[in-house]
Parts: C-alpha cells; sequence; structure tokens
C-alpha cells in the first residue's frame, strides 16, 4: 500500500491510453495470478462447470485478448477510494485467468502499459516502473510453480524504452519460462499497436540491410512473423470491459478478423458469466469469420502467387538470352524461385530470433554479474 | 457424457437463433406498423449513442418535403455538441443494399460530416463503385432535391494522388470507397517502398519509424482518421477495416441495417 502513495491520486485517462492505475493493477495481478491458488483445481461451482462443460461443446477461442477497463468508474461508484477498486481489479484478473484455464484457454494477452503513458509525469512513470519491478521478482520467486505448470510468460513491446534493470527483471522472467508450453500470458508493456507495426517493418529493412532477404519477400505473412506477437496465433476473441467502444492501439494488425465484444460490466465486477458471453458471442461469430479468414488467406496466397510470377518474370527478362521460354521451364523457373525465397525468409526470421533472444540472454547475464 | 453436454450446446444454439430471428421480425414489423414513429424513436436511441452525445436529439431522416429536410438535417447536425470529423460505414452483409447505404451516406453528409468511408470486406464496392455512385446520386436528388449536386460534393478517393488533394479541397464533404486492399495491403507496400529505398541506400534501418510509416500511410495529410464507425451486419469484427488506422475509432456494431433507417 506504501507504493500506491508514490502515485499521485489525479492520474487520469487520456483518449487513447491505458490508465496508469489500471496498468498497476495488471501488474499486481499478474503476479498475484501465481501467488494465487488458481492452482488447486475444481475452483468452479457445479452450476459453473455444468456451463463451462456445456461450451466447450462448441468452438472454443484458443487465444483470447483483454482491455480491462473500468476501477476507477467502480471505485467511484461504489464510493471507496481508488486504491480498492484497482485492488478488486487485479483480483479480477488472477480469477479471469483461472476460468480461461477452466475453460481450455491457453493463451491470454493483455494490455498492461502503453508508450503513451510515458508522456505522463515523471514521478508517475517512476513510480510505475518500480511497482512493476518488484511485480517481476515476486514472480521469479514463483519459478518451481511457473515450472510445474507450464507457464510461459511473453513481455511485448518495446522494451529497450524501460529502465535497465526493469529490463533485465522481464528478461530473467522470459528466459526463465521459455520453455515452457501449457499456457501462454502474454504481457503488453511499452506497448502499442502502430509501434509494434512499424517494428516490424524496421525488421525487415534490417533483414534487407543484412542481405538476408529482398525488399520483394516483403508480405503480409512475413509482416506477421516480424511483429512481437509471431510466436502467438491470433486472438479469436478481444473483450473490452467498461463499455468503451475503441481498440486504443491494442493489437490493431492481429485482431484484424477476430471476434469483438464491447461488454458495460466494469472489469472488477467481471464475473464468469460475462467471460461465458463473450464466448458464446465467439461461437456464434465463429463460422462467418472463419470464412472471412480463409478468404482473406485464399487472397494472400494469390497475391503472393502473383508477386512471385511478377518477379520471375523480371529475373528472366533480365537474366535470359532473350528467347521466351516455354510454359514448362517457366514453371520451373516459378517453383526454384518460390523455394528459394521460402529459404531465405526462414533464414531471416531465424536470425530475428536469434536476435531477440541474445538481447534477452545479454540482459540475463548483466543481471547475474550484476 | 459429452455427448449430454454437445446436445445441450445445440439446443442452446438453436434457442439464441430462434430468440435473434424473433427480436429481428419484431422490430421490423413495430417500425412497418408504426413507421414514422418508431423509426425516429429507435434512431433517436441508435444514432445520438452512435454520435455520442448525452442529449437524445431526434435527427431521423423523415418523410416531408425535401427542402424542408435538407434545412432541417443541416440544422439538426449544426445542433448537435460535436460532429465526428470522418464516419466509416463497415458493411458486413453478404447482400449489400444499395439504397439503404446511400441514405445513410446522403444523411451523413447533409448533417455536416465532413468524411464518409463505405467498407465491405469483399470489395465489392471498390471494384464496381458505379452502382453504389449512381445510387448516391438519385437519393441526393431525391431526398435533398438537389440538381447536379450543387451544394453537395461527392468525390471519390481510391488512390491517394496530389490531383485529387485539389479536388478534395474545394467539395463539402468526401465520400471514399474502402476494400481489404486498403488495410493491411496498403501497409505491406509501404513496407515494401521503405525496404526497396534501404536496399538503394536511400534509407537505413534505423530511419523508420511510426511517423515515417505514418505519413506513407496517410492519403492525404488532410484526411482524418476515422472517429467513428458502424458496423452492419452479422459479423462482430472489423473484418481488415483499415487497421492502422482505427486506433482511437469508437465502434458501433449492429446487426440490422433496416432499424436505423
Amino acid at each position: 500500500m506504501a507504493e500506491w502513495s508514490k502515485i499521485p491520486p489525479n492520474v487520469f485517462s487520456e483518449k487513447g491510453s491505458v490508465p496508469l492505475s489500471l496498468q498497476v493493477e495488471v501488474l499486481k495481478g499478474v503476479s498475484e495470478f501465481f501467488n494465487m491458488s488458481w492452482i488447486r483445481e475444481g475452483e468452479l461451482n457445479l452450476i459453473e462447470k455444468l456451463s463451462a462443460n456445456i461450451l466447450k461443446a462448441g468452438p472454443m477461442p484458443k487465444h483470447v485478448a483483454f482491455i480491462m477497463d473500468g476501477n476507477r468508474r467502480y471505485a467511484r461508484k461504489r464510493h471507496v477510494e481508488r486504491q480498492e477498486g484497482h485492488t478488486q481489479g487485479f483480483d479480477k484478473l488472477a480469477e479471469t485467468l483461472r476460468w480461461c484455464l477452466n475453460l481450455s484457454i491457453h493463451e491470454v494477452t493483455v494490455y498492461a502499459f502503453s508508450i503513451e503513458n510515458f508522456k505522463r509525469s515523471k514521478d508517475e512513470v517512476d513510480g510505475l516502473m518500480e511497482l512493476a519491478k518488484q511485480k517481476f521478482i515476486r514472480l521469479l520467486q514463483e519459478q518451481e510453480n511457473l515450472e510445474k505448470h507450464g507457464v510461459c510468460i511473453r513481455v511485448l513491446g518495446d522494451l529497450t524504452l524501460l529502465p535497465l534493470d526493469l529490463q533485465q527483471h522481464i528478461a530473467r522472467a522470459v528466459v526463465a519460462t521459455r520453455t515452457h508450453n501449457k499456457c501462454f500470458l502474454n504481457v503488453c508493456f511499452a506497448y502499442t499497436s502502430r509501434h509494434e507495426i512499424a517494428n516490424a517493418v524496421r525488421e525487415m529493412a534490417w533483414g534487407v540491410e543484412q542481405g538476408l532477404i529482398k525488399s520483394s519477400d516483403v508480405s503480409e505473412a512475413l509482416l506477421g512473423h516480424c511483429l512481437y506477437s509471431s510466436n502467438s496465433p491470433n486472438p479469436d476473441l478481444l473483450i473490452r470491459t467498461s463499455g468503451e467502444v475503441r481498440l486504443s492501439d491494442f493489437l490493431l494488425w492481429q485482431t484484424s478478423h477476430s471476434c469483438l465484444v464491447f461488454q458495460s460490466v466494469l472489469w472488477p465486477e467481471y464475473s464468469f458469466w460475462n467471460l461465458c458471453d463473450a464466448i458464446l458471442q465467439y461461437q456464434l461469430n465463429h463460422r462467418p469469420l472463419q470464412k472471412a479468414r480463409d478468404q482473406h488467406r485464399e487472397e494472400q496466397a494469390l497475391q503472393q502467387h502473383e508477386a512471385d510470377r511478377a518477379c520471375v518474370a523480371d529475373l528472366l527478362q533480365h537474366h535470359g538470352n532473350g528467347k521466351p521460354l516455354d510454359a514448362q521451364r517457366r514453371q520451373e523457373a516459378l517453383l526454384n524461385y518460390t523455394a528459394s525465397r521460402e529459404e531465405r525468409v526462414q533464414d531471416f526470421l531465424g536470425a530475428l530470433q536469434h536476435k531477440r533472444d541474445s538481447f534477452l540472454t545479454d540482459l540475463t547475464s548483466q543481471a547475474a554479474l550484476a | 457424457m459429452a455427448i449430454v453436454y454437445e446436445f445441450v450446446w445445440q439446443v442452446l444454439h438453436v434457442l439464441l437463433h430462434i430468440h435473434r430471428t424473433l427480436i429481428t421480425w419484431f422490430r421490423i414489423r413495430l417500425r412497418n406498423w408504426n413507421g414514422r414513429l418508431w423509426s425516429r424513436a429507435l434512431t433517436a436511441l441508435i444514432v445520438p449513442m452512435a454520435l455520442s452525445f448525452p442529449n437524445q436529439k431526434n435527427i431521423v431522416p423523415a418523410p416531408g418535403k425535401r427542402v424542408d429536410r435538407r434545412y432541417r438535417w443541416g440544422a439538426d447536425g449544426k445542433s448537435l455538441e460535436k460532429l465526428p470529423d470522418h464516419i466509416g460505414l463497415l458493411i458486413a452483409e453478404e447482400e449489400p443494399r444499395y439504397t439503404d447505404i446511400a441514405n445513410l451516406v446522403v444523411w451523413c453528409m447533409a448533417v455536416g460530416i465532413s468524411y464518409v468511408s463505405v467498407y465491405d470486406n469483399y470489395g465489392v464496392f471498390r471494384r464496381d463503385n458505379s452502382r453504389l455512385m449512381d445510387e448516391i446520386l438519385k437519393q441526393q436528388q431525391e431526398l435533398l432535391d438537389l440538381e447536379g449536386s450543387k451544394q453537395l460534393c461527392v468525390e471519390f478517393l481510391n488512390n491517394g494522388t496530389d490531383k485529387q488533394d485539389q479536388q478534395v479541397l474545394s467539395c463539402q464533404s468526401v465520400l471514399k470507397v474502402l476494400s481489404p486492399d486498403d488495410g493491411k495491403l496498403r501497409i505491406v507496400q509501404a513496407a515494401q517502398q521503405l525496404c526497396r529505398a534501404v536496399e538503394q541506400r536511400d534509407k537505413t534501418s534505423k530511419d523508420i519509424n511510426v511517423t515515417v510509416l505514418d505519413s506513407l500511410l496517410r492519403e492525404s495529410k488532410s484526411t482524418p482518421d476515422p472517429d467513428l464507425v458502424l458496423k452492419f451486419g452479422p459479423v462482430e469484427s472489423t473484418l481488415g477495416f483499415l487497421p492502422w488506422h482505427i486506433r482511437l475509432t469508437e465502434f458501433i456494431l449492429t446487426r440490422l441495417f433496416k432499424t436505423l433507417l
């Protein structure tokens, strides 16, 4: 509670930024989640269990993203201190993560800290950074539990914007849980979707600079693989609480074909039934969304094919001896080109993953030396 | 046991579908029965909410003198506290209703909204925008009695060019017809352009940031990001609508077009 006093009470939410207080309770919730007794199975009561089993008979989302919103409104509504709203908020996060596991939803992404929030006063930001550091340290103390339950933690965002010591703690948590594969928790920290997309483009440009790929290899699929979230499938379901109907620069690329559910319930009042309602919405939208996704994938494949053909035609023009090739030779050239492009791309993605892993490993070894 | 759960799930979904169908039927019946009154009531609920106002003003296109209507809509627009600069209409229906869409576009422009975008995830409007344009011009004449579009000006921005920038300045309202190619594909094209510049050593990878990418993705410097998107159709998703531009956009996801008009 002493930590809360460092953060001025008049923290307000700007449009497009995640409220500072919200991020605080998310971080608390993330660590509380692992301290909590989610490990106890069978926390659902009988009716909840029955409902869960009924829902699971239909298509279930594999990856759910949450924009948790509404703590301060909750506090005002209940005429309590804002701290109480946040406390309830982080309890709710821990509870929701447990419900997700009970519903066999093994990947959850939450929005913790937006790059926009760096514009706040230095005191506020410093206070939050200090709190985050303490939470990640606590998380590491629970390493045994994390291993036992196969929890993999990923932090998505531009970590270089954070203080070095926080970067090191985050790196340790991520590296320690890297090989776990039973459930995945993605925490968006120092994140906005536009920065993520711009970073992906920058990485591809780096690949071009290094001679690993050509500019003609740039495609929608490749851009997707260069995002921070490249190791996760796109969210099937995006839930935002408190009645706000904005995306606030969160996973804009990844949620283009996700089911969007805006719920008016305030986050601290979120219930198992709200989650079931959201999943029901997902199930009702499942077929048309699947159809739209498949259609988009087909168009993507077509565009890639056309791009490859154009490249091959270009190559043949420049390097050929002027004689037009027959259809079979053209087809062969196309297949060869596609195979070599795919190999180039794989090598590039390998190099990119290595660069990212090294960044984290360097941070952990720095932390060990310090 | 699994079979029991599956059976219950099937029953649940059948009930939900029946529930939805009944609500749709009920709304349409009520509307037809007392058309003017109900459509005003319904729209008075939905549209002010869409335009984020606390006061529920009645701003429904109602039958009446065409000239009256134009002035009334214009006055309604002025009396509202705040209008979005850019509204997006996301049509997620299998078979788009051109007349209804045209009505809505004309109404948006009459109320004073500067930019209106129309999007469908099959790219139908983009490929064949003549049908939509004809419908819009027809509705403009019918609803607002404007010969030759004297007051309202509809410009079609399919691809941003300097020439269109000049045309935009002379128009009161601008209509944009969008497709999924304007979303992720545009971002990929911008990425290719930047990578080509890097290949030719005109740029380095470190020069690439949000601002650079944003300037490439803006059709023209004056076009704002969509403030509000109205989605019509049974699917609760953005379906690829301008991912870069919708960072702060408010979404109203409605299933039925008919209840709005």
